[in-house]
């Protein structure tokens, strides 16, 4: 992104995640993995998963009846982060208030549940009332729905760098004036065909099948749950100093390949980075080719490891990784927000904390 | 003075469709009139009998590909081939990628995935095919088949994706995210979807008559599109021949309903208000609409209050047309697949009509194409789509350079 368009803050902070429904930040205590429950098979199997509540307990107001699991999140974490930026949709243009979802998987459980339908009818006894909530598009469009929003509402994916593409996406609508208000989502849910998948493919954790912490060096645990930010352009926030910004992103970058130090050193202009907020797709900045891009980018300056809840959340954690990073940064100043991928691909946002 | 460099421009235009492969085809056969849809039984699944339109001959990728790569994928990666072909591009790999499909690779797995997982990974294969699962997987595909590296983003917003791709990309244009951007969407026929329109009762048993009185719903096809974007100076610095200009572009939301459009199209006329007003035209500018037009009930009464209401004050109807009538509703890729004919239309002069239209929806404002291809100068045209969800965008074209 050029820096001749207005910055764009992070107003606002909702989630869904193994900690449950929270506005603002999470907290700092690890989690454990949770033991599912709920599919037959050989063993204990864990997973970080979003535990049971009700929705319109957080929400009031919210009717979540034929809605999976991801769209209530999406609908709960929008609403918390809407009440954490103090936005008060009865005074905003709907109209300007777009919505960038970001998925890996989308309404997985509903595909499943379609298929199921599928294996015990034949194709053509399908159930008519699942099959539009299994396009990845259903939670965001619920999001507009619920809340009135008539302005853009997209759903993106990338296979490493989904949050960051959304969070991108977002800011370059709000800098290009399409809208004033955006909410960026990104979250997947844990799903029995998902999970057998990253387990056939020898990609999980030990830790996914024994608690013993020793067991977690190799792979990693899924995750779930959804993350939310409400963005809004920097000079609607100078016009309102009551408002908090966690956050000023000033720049993005995202490419599959190609020259990522350079182009994030451009970025930088020349200087270094108080902070370096690492995200990730199940390779920690420590043991990864991250590290070396860290290193030459940062300095000795601190850097936040991803989230051990978030790393199985494919390319959807960046928002996880990022929220528990503002809820505990030890710095403020220039930061830079990245992401590398195997195939030398990077995701960078530079941030200003407050 | 238009700014060389927030004007963007379309360089190349990639299809693959029912006609076969590339723009060319394509427009022979819709000047001809020809209509892909046939009747097919036990044909995409044991039990269904209907309408579609096919792509019939395809050449095969190489095999290790073919394992790797959903049919989703193989179409993206085909009209990709083609756009890059015929925009003259040598400088393709630097570009950006936005891919739009609502099935992804759902193309590659079938109803035993959800009944014991891990004994369908387990089959041959099994693994590697439902990796093209995630709908993000046709961007990576086309990166990784062109090895390309800007950045790539995967859109999936119902039957409006391969025009939100467009707009999409050229918003990452305009923020200097990518010199050059490939947009489009693919979907093919599966099983997947054409038992659910089924199941909704969305699917006419007849070839569909967008916009007339007597519709039905609508019939599916298969087919993707890809176009070259850049702005216009860069297209200029490497020589490049504009093919169209994008003037404007608009997404917006319904804020209605999961599948049903709201009743008077006000979403879409917000979105054509939006996207006439970046493209700095009024609606006496626009010559021609491709209109959504997918021969449900419900759409088209909705398009056509949309029509009425975004073109008040027009001096004359706004002449519109559904192309869905030639090989049915390509569903991710229709938004795509819709801009390029409406780029076709611009550059050849010639206005499709929509098929089999004998009693239109009484519209005053809407002058329906019907009958005959009319032949007139078309400086700017538009092109809108919709989906599930009430999500709507328009991209508005026009001739030549800026």
């Amino acid at each position: 992104m050029t820096s001749s368009l207005p910055p764009v803050a992070i107003t606002g902070i909702g989630s869904v995640s193994p900690y449950g429904p929270l506005a603002g930040t999470i907290p700092q205590n690890p989690i454990e993995p949770a033991t599912l429950t709920n599919w037959k098979g050989n063993g204990e199997r864990r997973a970080f998963l979003v535990p049971a509540f009700r929705a319109a307990e957080v929400v009031p107001g919210l009717k979540t009846r034929r809605l999976d699991r991801l769209s209530v999140w999406a609908l709960v974490a929008s609403s918390l982060a809407l009440r954490d930026a103090g936005i008060d949709l009865n005074q905003v243009d709907r109209s300007r208030v777009a919505v960038v979802f970001a998925t890996a998987f989308g309404c997985v459980e509903l595909t499943e549940a379609f298929y199921l339908s599928a294996a015990a009818n034949g194709w053509s006894g399908t159930d008519p009332i699942t099959f539009p909530e299994t396009l990845a598009s259903a939670p965001a469009s619920h999001v507009s729905m619920f809340h009135g929003l008539r302005g853009p509402n997209i759903t993106v994916s990338n296979k490493y760098f989904a949050g960051e593409s959304a969070m991108m996406q977002a800011a370059i609508m709000l800098r290009q004036r399409q809208a004033d208000v955006g909410i960026v989502l990104a979250g997947d849910a844990v799903s029995r065909s998902m999970y057998s998948w990253y387990e056939e493919a020898g990609l999980l954790s030990q830790a996914c099948y024994n608690s013993d912490p020793a067991s977690e060096a190799e792979g990693f645990i899924p995750g779930e749950g959804v993350a939310a930010l409400v963005m809004e352009p920097s000079e609607h926030i100078h016009a309102r100093p009551d408002r908090r910004s966690y956050a000023v992103i000033n720049s993005g970058r995202w490419a599959a390949g190609g020259q990522g130090a350079k182009i994030i050193r451009e970025m930088l202009g020349g200087s270094v980075p108080s902070l370096t907020i690492c995200s990730g797709n199940g390779a920690p900045c420590a043991t990864s080719s991250t590290s070396a891009l860290v290193r030459e980018i940062g300095g000795d300056n601190p850097v936040i490891l991803p989230q051990a809840f978030a790393q199985g959340l494919a390319g959807t954690g960046a928002l996880f990784h990022l929220i528990a990073a503002l809820s505990n940064r030890p710095v403020s100043g220039q930061a830079i927000f990245l992401a590398t991928a195997r195939d030398n691909g990077f995701a960078a946002l530079l941030l200003e904390l407050p | 003075m238009t700014d060389p460099h927030k004007t963007i421009v379309v360089t190349g235009v990639g299809v693959v469709s029912p006609y076969g492969i590339g723009l060319d085809r394509l427009q022979t056969g819709m000047l001809s009139g020809k209509c892909c849809l046939e009747r097919t039984k036990d044909d995409v699944y044991p039990g269904f009998e209907g309408m579609t339109a096919k792509i019939r001959e395809l050449p095969p990728l190489a095999e290790d590909l073919n394992a790797r790569y959903s049919r989703t994928d193989q179409l993206a990666v085909m009209a990709t081939q083609d756009a890059i072909a015929n925009s003259d591009n040598s400088t393709f790999r630097e570009s950006g990628i936005v891919m739009a499909s609502t099935l992804g690779g759902l193309t590659e797995i079938d109803a035993g995935i959800a009944k014991d997982p891990a004994a369908w990974y387990r089959r041959p294969g099994g693994l590697l095919r439902a990796a093209s699962y995630p709908f993000g997987h046709v961007a990576d595909a086309v990166g990784e088949h062109f090895k390309i590296c800007g950045p790539r983003c995967g859109i999936s917003v119902a039957c409006a994706s391969g025009a939100v791709a467009i707009g999409l990309a050229a918003n990452m244009l305009l923020e200097g995210a990518a010199p050059m951007m490939l947009a489009g969407g693919s979907d093919p026929l599966c099983p997947f979807t054409l038992s659910g329109f089924s199941a909704l009762r969305a699917l006419d048993p007849d070839p569909c008559t967008p916009f007339d009185q007597n519709r039905k719903g609508l019939n599916l096809g298969e087919g993707a599109a890809v176009l070259v974007l850049e702005t216009l100076a860069a297209a200029e610095a490497r020589d490049a021949k504009v093919l169209a200009v994008l003037h404007g572009w608009g997404i917006t939301n319904d804020a209605f309903h999961p599948t049903a459009p709201q009743e008077e199209g006000s979403g879409l006329a917000d979105c054509i208000g939006i996207s006439m007003e970046m493209a700095k035209v009024s609606g006496d500018d626009i010559g021609y609409v491709n209109a959504h037009g997918t021969g449900t009930p419900l759409n088209d009464r909705a398009e056509a209050n949309a029509y009425e209401s975004a073109f008040r004050g027009r001096k004359r109807p706004i002449p519109v047309s559904s192309t869905k009538s030639y090989f049915g509703h390509c569903l991710g890729a229709a938004g795509a697949l819709e801009a390029a004919i409406t780029i076709m239309a611009i550059r050849s002069g010639a206005l499709l009509p929509t098929l089999r239209l004998t009693n239109p929806i009484d519209s005053p404002g809407v002058e329906w194409l019907r009958g005959e291809v009319r032949r007139q100068p078309l400086p700017l045209a538009m092109s809108a789509s919709s989906g599930f969800g009430g999500t709507n965008t328009v991209l508005i074209f026009g001739s030549g350079r800026a």
